[in-house]
């Protein structure tokens, strides 16, 4: 796997082929990016090309290749949260339309879990979004609190005090 | 609910929330990637450039200002531009600020509007701090414009289309100069 340093040097020289890598390698993420903060599918796919659309005019602002991954999940939340204030907040629809999908175990305890995990779903899907987007980067996006911070513009103390508070608030409502 | 236990929740809702992604979606967004990726850099490039190789002030302000207004003729509106544009215009200000703002001024008329400059990605090929402004033989700056025909541009701002043999005459008569 190519560091993230190395495409993003490719990327700044304008090679054509480390565009193609690029999209290959984050455009199921930013998809299911946009699905988790909301939008339905057909909106998450609008928002992902628009996403990489605004990645090719603003490359030449990206400034360290460590921080590659969480640029692109800054431009991706950027873009969606300018869709919500063009579209009415949340008027799409909500964590709670992304399908759990099934185990193929069966048993009651399994049942109690699927339950769990849909009460969960709905519980992310009513917080705040910035408490939201912090639960969403780091837990289901799999984003380390630096990148993280980095993707959403703050502090690793201002991030990690907002996860605090989501995963509080998700302790009450899942039990 | 413990900690733990919740974070491990989540992970797992990560994966069995993970739902397919239209085939053809990647193909979509490779088919916007533009042409040329770093056309918009250019100017920015060429100011750092300039800067690192601590050239004469007034040439590298030349060089900036025909990017810039090259960057406006070719994309008037700006709309993909307009960002790096206006980050190049910021810092030739600052650059500028720092002395022969009148001067620049002067440059930005004597230039040409040449379409063909930084198309492509072409190389300006920068003569350095032996030009003194005004010298009408000395060579301040080449690129090419197509097999065997270069734009050039002198001491004074004229400019004209050579051909390779006479920009190699051109070239010696720089080094020349700078051997004596």
């Amino acid at each position: 796997m190519e560091k993230q340093e190395t495409l993003a040097t490719r990327l700044q020289t304008g090679e054509r082929k480390a565009a193609v890598e690029f999209v290959d390698k984050y455009y199921e993420r930013i998809y299911l990016y946009m699905r988790r903060l909301g939008h339905s599918r057909e909106v998450s796919e609008d928002l992902t090309q628009e996403c990489f659309l605004q990645a090719w005019r603003h490359i030449g602002q990206l400034r360290s290749g460590r921080a590659l991954k969480s640029w692109l999940y800054h431009i991706a939340g950027n873009i969606s949260k300018l869709y919500w204030r063009r579209h009415g907040e949340r008027g799409d629809v909500s964590l709670a339309d992304v399908d759990i999908e099934a185990s193929g175990e069966d048993g009651s305890s399994l049942i109690e879990h699927n339950e769990q995990l849909v009460r969960l779903r709905d519980a992310v899907g009513r917080l705040p979004l910035k408490l939201k987007q912090t639960v969403i980067l780091h837990y289901m996006q799999h984003l380390t609190i630096g990148e993280s911070s980095d993707a959403l513009g703050i502090r690793k103390g201002t991030f990690k005090s907002r996860l605090n508070r989501a995963l509080k608030a998700l302790r009450k409502e899942v039990k | 609910m413990e900690q733990d236990k919740l974070e491990n929740l989540l992970n797992e809702l990560s994966d069995r929330t993970r739902e397919p992604v239209r085939p053809g979606l990647a193909g979509d967004i490779k088919g916007e990637i533009p042409r040329d990726l770093s056309r918009h850099r250019g100017g920015l490039d060429t100011i750092r450039i300039m800067i690192d190789l601590r050239v004469n002030r007034l040439a590298a302000a030349a060089v900036i200002i025909a990017t810039m207004v090259v960057g406006i003729t070719f994309w008037p509106d700006g709309v993909s531009n307009s960002d790096s544009l206006y980050q190049d215009g910021k810092l030739l200000v600052k650059y500028l600020l720092k002395g022969e703002m009148a001067t620049g001024k002067n440059m930005l008329a004597g230039l040409p509007k040449t379409s063909d400059f930084f198309q492509d990605g072409r190389e300006v090929v920068y003569y350095g701090e032996g030009v003194e402004k005004g010298d009408k033989d000395a060579l301040m700056m080449h690129w090419k414009i197509s097999e065997d025909s270069y734009r050039v541009i002198y001491g004074d701002f004229r400019t004209e289309v050579v051909t390779a043999s006479e920009l190699i005459r051109l070239q010696a008569k720089m080094l020349q100069r700078k051997a004596k």
